[in-house]
C-alpha cells in the first residue's frame, strides 16, 4: 500500500498507508467513538463530505455485508483508522472494505494514531478541515485551506424523487434529508406502507398522500441552511398528522416550533452517553451523531416538552409537542449501528398513528 | 426483603483456595467490594480459608471467619452473628450453591436474610440447568433445549431427535462437574453413568451440541432501577468445544458485526432484568457464524475471570461500582474517586485498543495430565497483551505467556504433517504455535478455518505476523523494519533473536533511530474525556500519554500470569509489598500482565503498565519513569541478572526461593526467623508435613503451628536455629529445617536453611498477626526500626493451633489423586482450632488432612 498523509488545517501532517480509493480528498474531520459498525457508519449519509476518524482500532474485519448498508451510495470523504484488514471471506461478505471504498471512490488511510487525533480534535474549536493526500507539501495545504465546506449537504444526498416501499400496514410518509436505512428497516418490521418524499415536499404534497404518520429523517449538515419552507411544512403537517422526527429531523422539528439551535464545540458521534427518558426516569443508550443541539433555554414550554436528555453534556435529546401527537429524538432510534433500546420509539409512533384512527 | 438502606452487617461468602476455575480475581473483587461497603458504613464479615487472601487482610479479625466455605459453616455464622444480608457473588459457583442450600433448607427465610445481587429465585436456578432453561425459554431467549433423563432408556429414546454430537450434564451436581460431548451411543452411556452418580437427583440433561460455534461472552452491570450497561464483549478465538478458560479471548469482539453484537447485548440486558440481577452479569453465548443465530450457554450473575478481563481491558472500575449497586444505589448516583471523570460510572465503556488473553497451563508441573483442550478447563492462569492492532495485542500476549519466557517466538517445526493435522483438529495447549506453524507450511487460512472453526480473520492476522517476521529476517538491522516489527508487537528479544544479536544492540539501534514506545491510557471513554486513569500499555505511535509519576517512585515487576507453585502466595506478597511501599511514601508503579492479579487494582498501586515483563519492555518503562527503586521477583533469574548490569537500585522481592546451598532430602520441623542485624525474631516453630510421604522436602505441603513438641524442645530448636543463622550470615526471612538425627534417634538436628517460602510467609502472617511481607519490604527499603523490632513478642506456644494445607489440581486435571509437590500447588487452605482437633496423628494422608481442614467447625 502506498504511503499517504492526513493533513489538517492547523498545519499538522500524519503519515500512514493508503487504502480504498487513491484519490485526494478534503472534508470536515470528525471522530466516531462507536465500538463496532464501520460499514453502517461509512454508509450513513450524515457523514456526507466528512472524513471520519474511527476510534475502533481494527477496521474491515468482517468485510462488507449486504445487510449493513445505511445507504447504497456512501458519500463520506474518507476513513482514518489505525489498522485495516482487507478481508472478504465471511459468508455474509461479498466485498472487502478496501474494494468497497475503491468502488465508491472513497480514500482511506491506516496506520494513524487515531487516539491522538480524537484527543486533539476535542480541543480544536469549530469544524476542522482535513485532506488525505499523497504528498504533504505546501501545495496540499494551500488546496486544503482553499477548500470551502459545502452547506448543501442535504441537497446532495437526499432523494430528488419520491419512491415507495410498499407493505400492508400504516401509511407512512418519510421525508428524506439523507435517510439512513435503519429507519426504513424499523418501519418495514412494523409492516408500514412507506412513501419516501424529497425534503422539498410541501405540506400539500404530504397531505395528498393521506398518511397515517409522517417521519422526518436523519440527514447531514446544518438544519439552519435548509430555509423556511421546510419549517412551514412541518408546522402544517404536525397539526394534522402524527409526526416522528429523528436527528436532523428533530433539529428541524425544534426550529419549526420556535426553539433555537447551537453548534456543539465538537461533534459527538458515539453511543456511550447515558440518555435519560424523563417521563419514566429510565436511562438508555443510543447512537448519537450530532453537530448541533437544541438550546434548552430557547424551548417554548407552551409548545414543546423535553422528553430525553443526555446526562453527559446536558443536551436536549428528545422533544414532544404539547398539543399534537408529534415528537422527536436527536439520537438514532433505529440503532444501526449501536444499541437497540430506543427502537421502542417506533412502537410509540405506531401507537400515535393507531390512536389517531381510533 | 428488607429495605437495603437498613443493612448494617453483610456476610461475604468467600471463594476458598485458588483452584482451576478461579484464581485471585475473586479476591481482587472482594477487596474492592469491602472497600466500597466500608465507605457506605457497612460492617462486612467474610468466611474464607484461603491463607493467601488479601481480602482477609482488609477486614477486622473479629469479622473474619477463617473456616472452610461450607453450607454448615455459613449457617453457623448466620445463627451466631445474624448478618442482615449475605453476598454470594464473590465466591464463584460454590457460594451460589451454598446460598441455594440455605434457601432450600429455610435458613434464609428463618433468619430474615437479604441476598444481595439477585433474588432467591435466581440463586435457585443458576445451579439447575433445566430450571434455568425453562425460564429462559419462557422469556423467549434462545437456549439449547436440554431434556432431563433419569435412565439410559430415556436417553436412548431422545437420541434421534437431538442427534450427535450431543452433550451430557448432571443435574444439580454435588461437585464441580463438566459437560461431556458425546459422538456416539457408547460415549453417551459412559457419560450418563458418571453423570447420574454426580447428580443430587440421579438425573442428567441431554442437549444439542453447538461445538464449533463462536463463543462470545458479554459482561454487563445493572442497578436496581434497571439501568444496565455493557462493560465489554469478549470473543473466544477458539470455538465452542474448548472451555473459555482454555481459549484465547479477545476484547472487544473482532469478528462480529454490529448487529450480532447488539443482539447479544439486548439478550444480556433482557436476561439480567428478568432474573433481577443487580451488580455483575456475565453471559456466554454460542453464535452460529453461518446464520447469526445464537444460544445462551452459560449464565453467571457473579464475579468471574470474564468480569475481571472486562474490567481490566476497559479500565471501568467494575467492582468499585458493583458494590454500591448491590446495596441498592443507582448507577447515576455512584461517586467514584477523583481519578475518574465524574460520569465514568454511567458511561457505557468504549475502547480504542485490543486486548488478548492467553491461558497458562500446568502441564509442565503435571506432565501426566491429558493436554488436549476440551470442555473441561485446565488452565491455571492467564496473561494479557494490549495493543492498538490485533497483531500487536496477540503477539504481546504470546510474549507474556509461558511459550516465550525470554521474548522469543518459539517454533514447533519438529511436528510431522500428520501430527500437525491431528493437533489442529484435537488441539493441545500449544495450539497457537501449531496454528502459526500450519501457516508457515503454507496452509491456506480458509482451509485452516474450516479445520479448526477459528474465524478466518485470525489466520489472516497470524499470516500478517509471519510476513512481518519474514521481512525482519530479510532486513537485518534495518531501521524501517525495526519500526514495523515493533509496531506490530515484536519484542526487542524476538527481533534480536531473528537478527542473531542481543537486545542491547536492538536497543542501541532503536535509540539512534528514535524508535520509542508511546504509552496509551487504558480508559473507558475512547479518548472522549481527559481521564486520569492509572493503567497504561505501550504501542509505537505518535502521542505518548504517560508522564513520569514523580519523585520517590518504586517500580514493581509482577510475576505475570498465575502458574502452579507459590504463585497465589506470590500475588499476596506483591500486594502487601505494594501497600508497604505506599505507606513508606513511595509512588508505586506495577508492571504486570495478569488480568486477575489483585495488585493491578488501582487501590494498590499508583500506576500500572500492562506490558510484557521482559527486558526490553522493562527498560522502556524505566526510561519513562526513572524509578528510585526497582523490584524484581525472585523467580526471574535471567531478568535479575540482566537488570543487575544496569545502574539501578534493584531489590529482589519476593525473595529468590533458590539458594546456592544444597537442601536436605527431608525435614520434619521448621523454625522461621526474621533476621535483621542483631535481631533474630522467631516467627514460628512448625511441623512440616508431607502427607503420605516420608518427609521428603519437595513434598512438604502442609504445616502445623505450633509444632507438636514439648515447650522446652521448641525453645531449644529456636536457639539452635538462631545459631545456624548466625553461622551463615543471612538476613531476611529464613526457615531453619530440622530432621531426626538418624532413623534410630528422635533427636532433632539442623539439616538446612532456606529462605522462608512465600506460602510459609503468608501462613506465618496469618497466624502471628504480624505481616512479614511488610517487614521484609521495610528491611529492603531501610525503614525498619530497631526499637520496634525489640518489642515484637510472639507466642511460640499458643494453644490455638493453625494448619495450612496445599490444594492441588489433580482432580480437575483428571489425574490420579496423590500427595503433590510444592511446585504443583494451586492454592491452599488454612484452619485454626484446638490442639486436639488438629493433632498430627490425623494428618497422615492427604484425604484425611483435607477432611480435617475442610471440616465444619
Amino acid at each position: 500500500m502506498a504511503k499517504r498523509y492526513l493533513i489538517l488545517e492547523d498545519g499538522s501532517a500524519y503519515a500512514g498507508e493508503g487504502f480504498g480509493a487513491g484519490a485526494t480528498t478534503s472534508g470536515e474531520v470528525i471522530s466516531n467513538l462507536n465500538l463496532l459498525g464501520y460499514q453502517e457508519t461509512i454508509t450513513d449519509q450524515i457523514y456526507h463530505n466528512q472524513i471520519i476518524i474511527f476510534s475502533q482500532p481494527a477496521i474491515g474485519n468482517v468485510g462488507i455485508n449486504h445487510d449493513s448498508y445505511e445507504s447504497i451510495l456512501p458519500t463520506a470523504k474518507g476513513m482514518v483508522v489505525r489498522d485495516v484488514t482487507n478481508i472478504s471471506t465471511n459468508r455474509l461478505s461479498r466485498l472487502s472494505l478496501d474494494e468497497f471504498l475503491q468502488q465508491h471512490n472513497i480514500p482511506g488511510i491506516s496506520g494513524i494514531d487515531t487516539r491522538h487525533l480524537i484527543r486533539k480534535l476535542r480541543k480544536m474549536a469549530g469544524p476542522v478541515k482535513g485532506s488525505i493526500v499523497d504528498v504533504a507539501d505546501a501545495h496540499a495545504f494551500d488546496q486544503l485551506n482553499a477548500t470551502v465546506l459545502t452547506n448543501r449537504q442535504v441537497d446532495q444526498v437526499a432523494t430528488p424523487k419520491p419512491y415507495p416501499n410498499p407493505d400492508t400496514g400504516k401509511n407512512v410518509v418519510v421525508i428524506d434529508f439523507g435517510l439512513k436505512h435503519g429507519i426504513l428497516r424499523q418501519l418495514s418490521e412494523r409492516r408500514c406502507n412507506v412513501t419516501v418524499l424529497p425534503w422539498t415536499a410541501s405540506a400539500q404534497d404530504v397531505l395528498n398522500l393521506d398518511p397515517d404518520g409522517v417521519l422526518l429523517s436523519t440527514g447531514p449538515g446544518s438544519p439552519l441552511d435548509l430555509g423556511e419552507g421546510v419549517l412551514e411544512m412541518i408546522r402544517a403537517v404536525q397539526a394534522e398528522i402524527p409526526l416522528f422526527a429523528i436527528g436532523l429531523g428533530h433539529e428541524l422539528f425544534a426550529l419549526a416550533n420556535g426553539a433555537k439551535l447551537e453548534a456543539l464545540p465538537v461533534e459527538y458521534h458515539g453511543s456511550s452517553h447515558p440518555i435519560r427518558r424523563i417521563i419514566t426516569n429510565d436511562i438508555i443508550y443510543a447512537t448519537q451523531g450530532q453537530g448541533y443541539a437544541v438550546v434548552a433555554k430557547s424551548i417554548d414550554r407552551n409548545r414543546l416538552i423535553t422528553t430525553y436528555v443526555d446526562l453527559i453534556n446536558g443536551t436536549v435529546q428528545g422533544l414532544r409537542h404539547r398539543d399534537f401527537p408529534a415528537f422527536s429524538v436527536q439520537f438514532f432510534a433505529d440503532g444501526a449501528p449501536g444499541p437497540h433500546e430506543s427502537r421502542d420509539l417506533f412502537d410509540e409512533f405506531m401507537e400515535a398513528m393507531t390512536a389517531r384512527e381510533g | 426483603m428488607q429495605n437495603l438502606d437498613d443493612l448494617q452487617k453483610v456476610l461475604i461468602i468467600g471463594s476458598g483456595p485458588t483452584e482451576i476455575g478461579h484464581e485471585t480475581e475473586l479476591d481482587s473483587a472482594t477487596v474492592q467490594i469491602i472497600t466500597s461497603f466500608k465507605r457506605h458504613g457497612i460492617k462486612t464479615m467474610i468466611i474464607d480459608n484461603n491463607p493467601f487472601s488479601v481480602a482477609l487482610e482488609e477486614i477486622q479479625p473479629t469479622n473474619m471467619y477463617v473456616q472452610a466455605v461450607t453450607t454448615a459453616n455459613v449457617r453457623h455464622i448466620i445463627e451466631r452473628d445474624q448478618p442482615d444480608a449475605i453476598l454470594p457473588s464473590l465466591g464463584g459457583l460454590l457460594a451460589i450453591r451454598i446460598t441455594q442450600e440455605l434457601i432450600e433448607n429455610g435458613d434464609i427465610g428463618r433468619f430474615g436474610i437479604t441476598i444481595l445481587g439477585m433474588p432467591a429465585s435466581t440463586v435457585r436456578q443458576i445451579n439447575n440447568p433445566a430450571a434455568l432453561n425453562a425460564t429462559l425459554k419462557d422469556i423467549q431467549e434462545p437456549v439449547i433445549e436440554a431434556q432431563i433423563v433419569g435412565t439410559e432408556d430415556e436417553a436412548l429414546g431422545l437420541v434421534e431427535s437431538i442427534g450427535f454430537p450431543l452433550i451430557v450434564k448432571p443435574v444439580a451436581p454435588r461437585i464441580d462437574s463438566n459437560r461431556t460431548i458425546c459422538d456416539n451411543v457408547d460415549d453417551m452411556l459412559v457419560a450418563l453413568n458418571q453423570g447420574f452418580q454426580q447428580s443430587r437427583f440421579d438425573q442428567c440433561t441431554l442437549e444439542r451440541s453447538v461445538v464449533g460455534y463462536k463463543e462470545v461472552e458479554m459482561v454487563a452491570i445493572r442497578d436496581a432501577a434497571d439501568t444496565t450497561i455493557l462493560i465489554s464483549g469478549l470473543e473466544n478465538v477458539d470455538p465452542l468445544g474448548i472451555h473459555s478458560g482454555d481459549s484465547i479471548v479477545i476484547a472487544p469482539p473482532q469478528t462480529l458485526n454490529d448487529r450480532e453484537y447488539q443482539d447479544l447485548r439486548d439478550s444480556t440486558f433482557h436476561i439480567a432484568r428478568e432474573l433481577g440481577v443487580v451488580g455483575v452479569m456475565h453471559i456466554h453465548f454460542a453464535l452460529n457464524p453461518d446464520n447469526q443465530h445464537f444460544y445462551v450457554t452459560k449464565l453467571a450473575p457473579y464475579f468471574t475471570r470474564g468480569v475481571a478481563l472486562a474490567a481490566r481491558t476497559t479500565g471501568y472500575p467494575v467492582a468499585m461500582v458493583a458494590g454500591p449497586l448491590m446495596l441498592g444505589q443507582r448507577l447515576v448516583d455512584i461517586k467514584l474517586p477523583s481519578r475518574y471523570v465524574k460520569q465514568t460510572a454511567i458511561m457505557e465503556p468504549t475502547i480504542d485498543h485490543v486486548s488478548v488473553r492467553i491461558p497458562i497451563w500446568p502441564f509442565q508441573e503435571v506432565p501426566d495430565a491429558d493436554q488436549h483442550l476440551n470442555t473441561a478447563m485446565k488452565a491455571v492462569g492467564s496473561t494479557v497483551g494490549i495493543g492498538r492492532s490485533v497483531e500487536e495485542a496477540m503477539l504481546k500476549s504470546v510474549r507474556s505467556s509461558q511459550f516465550s519466557p525470554r521474548d522469543v517466538l518459539p517454533s514447533v517445526s519438529n511436528l510431522t504433517d500428520g501430527e500437525m493435522i491431528s493437533q489442529l483438529i484435537h488441539p493441545l495447549a500449544n495450539r497457537i504455535l501449531v496454528l502459526i506453524e500450519a501457516l508457515r507450511r503454507g496452509y491456506d487460512p480458509d482451509e485452516l478455518s474450516e479445520l479448526t472453526k477459528i474465524d478466518n480473520f485470525y489466520f489472516v492476522k497470524l499470516q500478517h505476523l509471519l510476513q512481518i517476521e519474514k521481512r525482519i529476517m530479510d532486513h537485518p538491522m534495518d531501521v524501517d523494519t525495526l519500526k514495523c516489527g515493533r509496531y506490530y508487537g515484536f519484542g526487542d528479544g524476538m527481533i534480536a533473536r531473528i537478527w542473531q544479536t542481543d537486545t542491547a544492540a536492538i536497543r542501541e539501534l532503536s535509540a539512534s533511530a528514535d524508535v520509542r514506545p508511546t504509552y496509551k491510557m487504558i480508559e473507558p471513554t475512547g479518548g472522549e474525556f481527559d481521564e486520569e486513569a492509572s493503567g497504561y500499555y505501550s504501542t509505537f505511535e505518535f502521542e505518548n500519554e504517560s508522564q513520569p509519576l514523580g519523585d520517590r517512585t518504586a517500580l514493581v515487576l509482577g510475576r505475570g500470569g498465575n502458574q502452579l507453585g507459590p504463585n497465589s502466595a506470590a500475588e499476596y506478597f506483591t500486594t502487601e509489598m505494594l501497600k508497604q511501599l505506599k505507606r513508606a511514601g513511595y509512588h508505586t508503579i506495577l508492571m504486570n500482565t495478569n488480568p486477575n492479579a489483585i495488585a493491578v487494582a488501582p487501590e494498590f498501586s499508583d500506576k500500572q503498565y500492562v506490558d510484557p515483563i521482559q527486558l526490553g519492555d522493562i527498560r522502556n518503562v524505566i526510561q519513562v519513569e526513572r524509578p528510585d527503586i526497582v523490584i524484581v521477583p525472585g523467580n526471574r533469574h535471567y531478568l535479575t541478572r540482566e537488570l543487575r548490569k544496569l545502574d539501578l537500585n534493584l531489590h529482589v522481592l519476593p525473595p529468590d526461593q533458590e539458594t546456592g546451598e544444597p537442601q536436605p532430602k527431608r525435614a520434619t520441623i521448621g523454625v522461621s526467623l526474621f533476621v535483621h542485624g542483631q535481631h533474630k525474631i522467631a516467627a514460628g516453630v512448625m511441623d512440616m508435613i508431607a502427607p503420605g510421604m516420608n518427609q521428603n522436602l519437595a513434598q512438604v505441603t502442609a504445616f502445623r503451628m505450633p509444632a507438636e513438641l514439648p515447650k522446652a524442645d521448641r525453645v531449644r530448636l529456636v536457639e539452635l536455629a538462631k545459631q545456624a543463622v548466625s553461622e551463615r550470615q543471612i538476613t531476611g526471612m529464613v526457615h531453619v529445617l530440622f530432621a531426626p538425627k538418624s532413623d534410630k534417634s528422635d533427636a532433632l538436628a539442623v539439616v538446612g536453611v532456606r529462605p522462608t517460602r512465600l506460602t510459609e510467609m503468608a501462613f506465618l502472617s496469618k497466624v502471628t498477626g504480624i505481616n512479614w511481607v511488610r517487614m521484609l519490604t521495610r528491611q529492603h527499603i531501610g525503614t525498619l526500626d530497631d526499637e520496634e523490632l525489640g518489642e515484637i513478642k510472639i507466642d511460640l506456644n499458643s494453644t490455638r493451633v493453625a494448619l495450612m494445607n496445599a490444594a492441588f489440581p489433580f482432580r480437575q486435571l483428571h489425574v490420579l489423586n496423590r500427595p503433590g509437590t510444592t511446585d504443583q500447588e494451586v492454592g491452599a487452605t488454612i484452619a485454626f482450632g484446638s490442639s486436639e482437633a488438629l493433632t498430627l496423628r490425623n494428618l497422615s494422608d492427604t484425604e484425611e488432612l483435607d477432611r480435617i481442614i475442610n471440616r465444619t467447625i
